[in-house]
């Protein structure tokens, strides 16, 4: 178990470090200089060797690129050009947004997609199953960003339940902020739900041909009971590795939906940040959001020791 | 007193190209304390009889006829009486013992689950009288914990894992589908060493399912021989070892390697029986098994063979009979 960590943590490191230099140099070949950004285009050719100078635009790139992990390992992310401001406060900022936003999203798809995905299974090729099928397969076919149109034109606009967009901060209370993430997290999670639905479905399906369930069956269970206490825990595990990959899509999906909800989480830190050319903002960000991808992934490997006693160590033949 | 009395069971599959018949016209017997063997080659609907008994044919398949289990027919009762009955009065062991225990689940619950359900124990009885059970089939606890997860086990530990939960609420009913196929050879005399110990010990009713004719010798009573879904002979084991009346039960007889000392009898070729087991697609309308019998007539290919009586309890279904034995 020790040997799997320490490996797991060297592969971590190594994702990161591959992260980081992709977005460095990819920022480097873009066009734009944040230091003409800064000062507009009518600048003092003088000025600008100045800022440059002050900012360490004028530097090599590898030293830049140093300069820049060294600070990121320490700590010291660096100061936004736009705000001026440390990015860790800016982070820091949005992170109460984007954090809730994202683990509302995934606790609601999973809510929704597993237990329909069941039910799907054990109605297999029966009108329930075939509803949920052709449901999921509409889910999955919209795009989140034009759903959440549709869901502020009804829950918003018609109805007037919550706000079209906008947040209203933890300040003015838990309610109120729960409220305006709530059609954002719906938005995110319905499309997700629709691609875990199936997976558990097709999942649960296989593990019910397996002949455990029927051993379970011959000692007296109801096909119900069957289903839920033998079939299920085995089939989640393959819904667990999809989760964990949809994980990254739902970090993709906040970008967009936090640009349409005008929610100030991260996405639109990053999504403003690449309009703006505050290149230390993106590429801060952009490893953050490809550490978060690694650790969940990590986490959804120790998820499967859990699940499953034939990858926790200690075992073998007796 | 009869245990188990298996009237006409035919078993039905929809299919593309109209209903297969898996099973056609099947007649049972077995009472009380006896083993009944049930021979034949694969496909032949020895695995589909179990189920069927069990209650667990794969949906999509109709089952009628009459299941008589201590004179209550399992084919015509809800599914809530049969759960109830299931693991309580009849109880099954499977082939595979790699896949029939649940994989994430201590061996010790999944013994103790079918006393929760039926004797209403509480966690820590059950668990107490799963670990008695595991013992009585070799497993003490002090050498397998309950905790224990089946991929920590060998194929013939977990066997007797699944033969511990089968006969956890002293069924009265055991049925054994190929039980040691799939077990090194010398596990294989083991557990079917165990199996009759704990039959006779429990008092029970075995239905034995087997390709294995040195099985049938040793341990039935009674036997009956399968052919493409049908029951072409029948009776105490020892009278059909003895007159093997029908074509296809001498067929099974001669394809066994013999351990005679004979030299010359061990040198020859083991003679197998020509060609497959017809398809449930494509049976022929008279006797199954015409096109591959040496006795075959025109009229095997016209209607089927009626089941005809040798002697008591001793029948085959063969239009001849007279010439098979004249040999």
């Amino acid at each position: 178990m020790t040997l799997f960590l320490v490996k797991r943590l060297i592969m971590l490191a190594a994702t990161l470090l591959v992260a980081a230099v992709v977005v460095f140099f990819v920022l480097e070949i873009l066009p734009g200089d944040p230091a003409l950004v800064m000062l507009g285009v009518s600048a003092q050719a003088d000025t600008l060797a100045a800022l440059r100078a002050e900012m360490g635009l004028d530097l090599p790139a590898w030293q830049r690129f140093t300069n820049w992990i060294g600070g990121v390992v320490t700590g010291e992310l660096g100061r936004s050009y736009t705000y001026d401001v440390p990015v860790s406060e800016l982070i820091g900022e949005r992170v109460v947004v984007s954090l809730p936003l994202a683990v509302m999203a995934l606790t609601l798809s999973t809510v929704i997609a597993i237990p329909l995905g069941v039910i799907a299974a054990s109605r297999h090729n029966r009108t329930t199953d075939i509803a949920l099928t052709g449901a999921a397969q509409i889910g999955i076919a919209i795009s989140n960003f034009w759903f959440a149109i549709l869901l502020i034109l009804l829950f918003s606009v018609t109805l007037r339940w919550v706000p079209a967009g906008g947040f209203a901060g933890w300040d003015a209370g838990f309610w109120p902020a729960i409220q305006s993430l709530l059609l954002p997290a719906i938005a995110l999670a319905l499309p997700q739900a629709a691609i875990l639905t199936r997976v558990t479905r097709s999942s649960v399906l296989e593990v019910l041909q397996e002949d455990f369930v029927r051993t379970a069956r011959a000692k007296g269970l109801s096909r119900r009971a069957a289903l839920w206490r033998h079939a299920v825990r085995n089939a989640l595990i393959p819904v667990i590795t999809i989760l964990g990959l949809q994980f990254s899509f739902l970090l993709a999906g906040t970008i967009i939906i936090e640009n349409v909800f005008y929610l100030p989480g991260l996405g639109r830190l990053l999504f403003q940040a690449i309009a703006q050319r505050d290149l230390i903002v993106v590429k801060d960000l952009v490893v953050l959001l490809a550490g978060t991808v690694v650790v969940v992934n990590f986490v959804v490997d120790l998820g499967y020791a859990v699940l499953d006693p034939r990858l926790r160590s200690g075992g073998g033949h007796v | 007193m009869t245990l188990l009395a298996i009237e006409n069971l035919c078993v039905e599959l929809d299919g593309p190209d109209g209903t297969l018949r898996l099973l056609d016209d099947v007649n049972l017997f077995l009472s009380k304390g006896r083993c009944l063997g049930l021979v034949g080659e694969s496909g032949c609907g020895k695995s589909m009889t179990a189920l069927a008994i069990m209650g667990l044919l794969p949906r999509g398949m109709r089952a009628s006829g009459r299941i008589l289990l201590e004179g209550e027919d399992l084919l015509s009762i809800g599914e809530d009486r049969l759960c109830g009955l299931r693991g309580r009065k009849m109880a099954m062991v499977f082939q595979e013992p790699m896949t029939a225990l649940n994989p994430v689940v201590p061996i010790g619950r999944q013994v103790a689950e079918g006393l929760r359900l039926h004797l209403g124990l509480t966690r820590h009885e059950a668990e107490l009288r799963a670990g008695k059970m595991l013992a009585r089939v070799g497993l003490p606890v002090e050498r397998f914990p309950l905790g224990l997860f089946p991929h920590q086990l060998s194929g013939g530990q977990r066997q007797r894992v699944v033969i511990a939960m089968a006969l956890t609420c002293g069924p009265d009913l055991l049925v054994a589908d190929e039980p040691t196929t799939a077990l090194d050879v010398t596990v294989q005399a083991q557990i079917l060493d165990l199996i009759a110990e704990l039959v006779e010990e429990f008092d029970m009713g075995l239905v034995l399912i087997t390709h294995d004719l040195g099985v049938v010798a040793e341990s039935t009573d009674t036997m009956s021989v399968m052919y493409a879904g049908k029951v072409v002979e029948d009776g105490p084991t020892d009278e059909v070892f003895q007159r093997m009346a029908h074509p296809y039960t001498r067929g099974l007889f001669a394809a066994m390697p013999s351990h005679s000392s004979d030299l010359d009898a061990t040198r020859k070729r083991l003679t197998t029986i020509p060609g497959r087991v017809p398809d449930a697609s494509s049976r022929p309308s008279g006797c199954p098994f015409v096109a591959r019998c040496s006795f075959a007539t025109d009229q095997c290919s016209d209607a089927p063979p009626p089941l005809e009586r040798l002697a008591h309890r001793h029948s085959a279904s063969c239009f001849n009979l007279s010439r098979v034995e004249g040999l």
